[in-house]
């Protein structure tokens, strides 16, 4: 019974439960959209870091990070990569000689990292020849060709077939320079990338600076299951003891940081709005008790206790939140999961979202994990925000509510 | 009997061994919240027995309503005694009293006696709910009572679809539905058309003939004192006068 008059006292003035029910519902959709469109964007920028830069787990010689030293090399790097390529978890395994550069034009110079690698193994793990904006990736078998960002091309002020010379050492520590021709130039999200990532042919830069040539600075590892990812860190670990092993996660710590922070952020944005929802909820609440003051003076009067009071009116709050929350949450979810199958495209606004590393398409996602501890937080809000307009009702003196006073 | 300065005259018939449903004494209720205190109840001894159908009337102001609501046990006295069947109300604690009015009051305000929000018939049934009577029981009562107050055709209705009239006889049915000792009404005709208040106090008259229900009313409409088997009257929150008239309902409906 009591349950009935609450529910029918939130329809009873239907214009402003009305009003206080699509503010809850257009407050939350807002606050569940957003964090569904920040998980998307890390989701994407976790995407595109694993599948354009690092792989899932990279290999090199304990130490080379620390200063791409060339003596830090893994010197049986092409039969590993064939050991690695017969791992039914693995999709793709490549080998990347790495170091530092100069590198200079008629009119302005830059430091790079050059990257000398076999194209049809890179292919694989990465999906850079994806994202040539100009030119193509390695397709002609002239020597000395180089594919590089378009960040590098501008600063260098340079085009398709524009020469670029690089000042390197070699093995023995000699500076050697090398002239290479402009095939291609890319574009991926992350502008440091761009700025840095110079990449060429793994026997031209091997020739260049005298590097052995089975050996290789860096193994890159994508698998074809992204969940598979530590246990095979773990297990190449101890395959190749003597090698470092890494997972993206440690190559990429900031955005495992930003993955693993982002549900406790979207809880706390949530829960801000929902905090300013709740005075709305009170507002309502009270109004209403203030309303009925005749009719809950009557209710007191004729035998009703004050408990019960309480109870109906901290139900009606209930009510008229959980009303707003589920019409909210239905909405955030119908509309996440239609833009989390179409993308939201930021093409217009990308130039900044590319400075962050971020990918013009966004698909917004959120966990269950995240439904349900906002459902547990709706409900709560509800009820502290019940507590006002019930105790309120529980204080009206029957003789003087009676009166109408 | 003792009705000291009190100039009426009282009906010998109530003088039997009937025992008092109420018994007044010495009640005050002074408001201090102004700047001079209102004594709005300023010591006032009545009994009332089973079966009697009274009206107290008086001016506006005299303490009518302050009466009725300390006897319902809604309102607490500034000092005195209320004996309802020996049961001193003034020192239940408001736990105890919420129990009280449950079980022993029926309440028919001027207005704003029915929930909105549930049908005629609910409404009825509400106060049977809270005292946890079979659901078996409270069905039959409320068709039984609302048959007897003749709106058993608007059982189904939210009481804004029936007139002020029928809102009351329905406020009557909600009363007596708790099986109370005795009904307070507060001016339970001020907002009703004079065939409407006609109705209802010939129902209430008739359910007090049949079936010996208590109804102590307030009101300051002459054709429902008429109806009044006794009539108390109040002026400054005093009994000025306390009057049995003699006469049938019967006759009186006429
Ligand atoms: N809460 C209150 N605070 C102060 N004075 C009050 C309060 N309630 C009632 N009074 C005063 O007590 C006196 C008696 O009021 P009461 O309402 O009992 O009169 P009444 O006979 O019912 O009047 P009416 O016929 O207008 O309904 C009045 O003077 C009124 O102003
Ligand atoms: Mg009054």
């Amino acid at each position: 019974m009591l349950i009935r008059i609450a529910w029918r006292n939130v329809w009873r003035n239907k214009t402003r439960s009305l009003v206080i029910i699509i503010a809850v519902v257009v407050g939350l959709w807002g606050g569940v959209f957003s964090d569904a469109f920040m998980q998307g964007m890390t989701e994407q920028q976790i995407y595109s870091t694993i599948h354009t830069e690092t792989g899932h787990i990279q290999l090199n010689q304990p130490g080379f990070l620390q200063n791409f030293d060339l003596q830090k090399r893994i010197t049986n790097a092409d039969s590993l990569v064939a050991i690695l390529k017969t791992n039914p978890a693995v999709a793709g395994a490549a080998a990347i000689v790495r170091v530092t550069a100069m590198a200079t034009t008629a009119s302005s110079s830059a430091g790079i990292m050059v990257n000398g690698i076999q194209p049809s193994d890179q292919q694989v793990v990465s999906n850079l020849s994806q994202l040539l904006v100009q030119g193509d990736y390695f397709k002609s078998n002239r020597a000395n060709e180089a594919v590089i960002g378009q960040q590098l091309a501008d600063k260098l002020h340079v085009k398709l077939k524009s020469r670029i010379v690089l000042t390197l050492q070699t093995v023995s520590g000699d500076l050697v320079y090398g002239a290479f021709k402009v095939a291609g130039i890319y574009r991926t999200h992350d502008s440091d990338f761009d700025q840095q990532m110079f990449f060429v042919r793994n026997q031209d830069l091997q020739a260049l600076i005298d590097f052995p040539p089975a050996a290789a600075s860096v193994i890159t590892v994508l698998l074809h299951q992204s969940d598979d990812t530590e246990p095979m860190a773990a297990s190449l670990q101890e395959q190749f003891p003597d090698l470092q092993v890494q997972s993206w996660v440690q190559l990429a710590p900031m955005l495992q940081a930003m993955s693993g922070t982002m549900l406790q952020f979207s809880l706390i944005f949530v829960g801000v709005i929902l905090i300013a929802l709740a005075f709305g909820i009170i507002n309502t609440m009270l109004m209403a008790v203030l309303d009925r003051t005749r009719e809950i003076g009557m209710l007191l009067s004729i035998g009703m206790r004050p408990a019960k009071v309480f109870g109906m009116i901290m139900l009606e709050t209930i009510f008229l939140s959980l009303t707003g929350a589920i019409i909210g949450v239905l909405v955030s979810v119908a509309s996440i999961s239609w833009f989390g199958q179409h993308g939201i495209d930021l093409s217009i606004v990308a130039e900044g979202f590319n400075a962050l590393g971020y990918s013009s398409k966004v698909y917004p996602s959120l966990g269950a994990d995240f439904y349900l501890i906002l459902t547990c937080m709706v409900i709560g809000i509800a009820v502290v925000a019940g507590l006002f307009p019930a105790r309120r009702a529980i204080r009206l003196k029957p003789a003087e509510a009676v009166r109408g006073e | 009997m003792q009705f000291s300065g009190v100039t009426g005259e009282w009906n010998n018939s109530f003088k039997t061994n009937v025992m008092s449903v109420i018994e007044i004494q010495q009640l005050t209720k002074t408001y201090r919240e102004t700047l001079v205190p209102v004594h709005a109840v300023n010591g006032i001894d009545l009994k009332f027995e089973k079966g009697e159908f009274t009206a107290i009337v008086g001016p506006s102001g005299c303490g009518k309503t302050t009466l009725l609501n300390l006897m319902g046990g809604i309102d607490r006295p500034t000092s005195g005694q209320i004996l309802v069947e020996k049961v001193d109300i003034t020192q239940l604690t408001a736990s105890q009293l919420v129990d009280f009015r449950l079980y022993n009051i029926g309440f028919i305000f001027q207005s704003f006696n029915l929930i909105p929000v549930l049908t005629v018939e609910e409404n009825v049934g509400f106060v049977m709910e809270l005292q946890h009577r079979q659901r078996e029981e409270i069905t039959a009562r409320i068709q039984y009572l609302l048959t007897a107050m003749g709106i058993a055709e608007k059982t189904k209705l939210r009481p804004k679809y029936l007139s002020g009239g029928q809102q009351q006889r329905v406020a009557v049915a909600r009363a007596l539905a708790a099986k109370p000792k005795f009904i307070l009404a507060d001016e339970p005709t001020a907002n009703l058309d004079s065939k409407s208040t006609n109705t209802l106090l010939n129902l209430m008259a008739s359910l007090n003939e049949k079936e010996q229900v208590t109804f102590i009313f307030s009101t300051h409409d002459q054709r429902v004192m008429d109806k009044a088997r006794r009539i108390i009257t109040l002026e400054d929150g005093k009994v000025i006068s306390d009057t049995s008239v003699k006469h049938s309902h019967a006759e009186a409906q006429n």
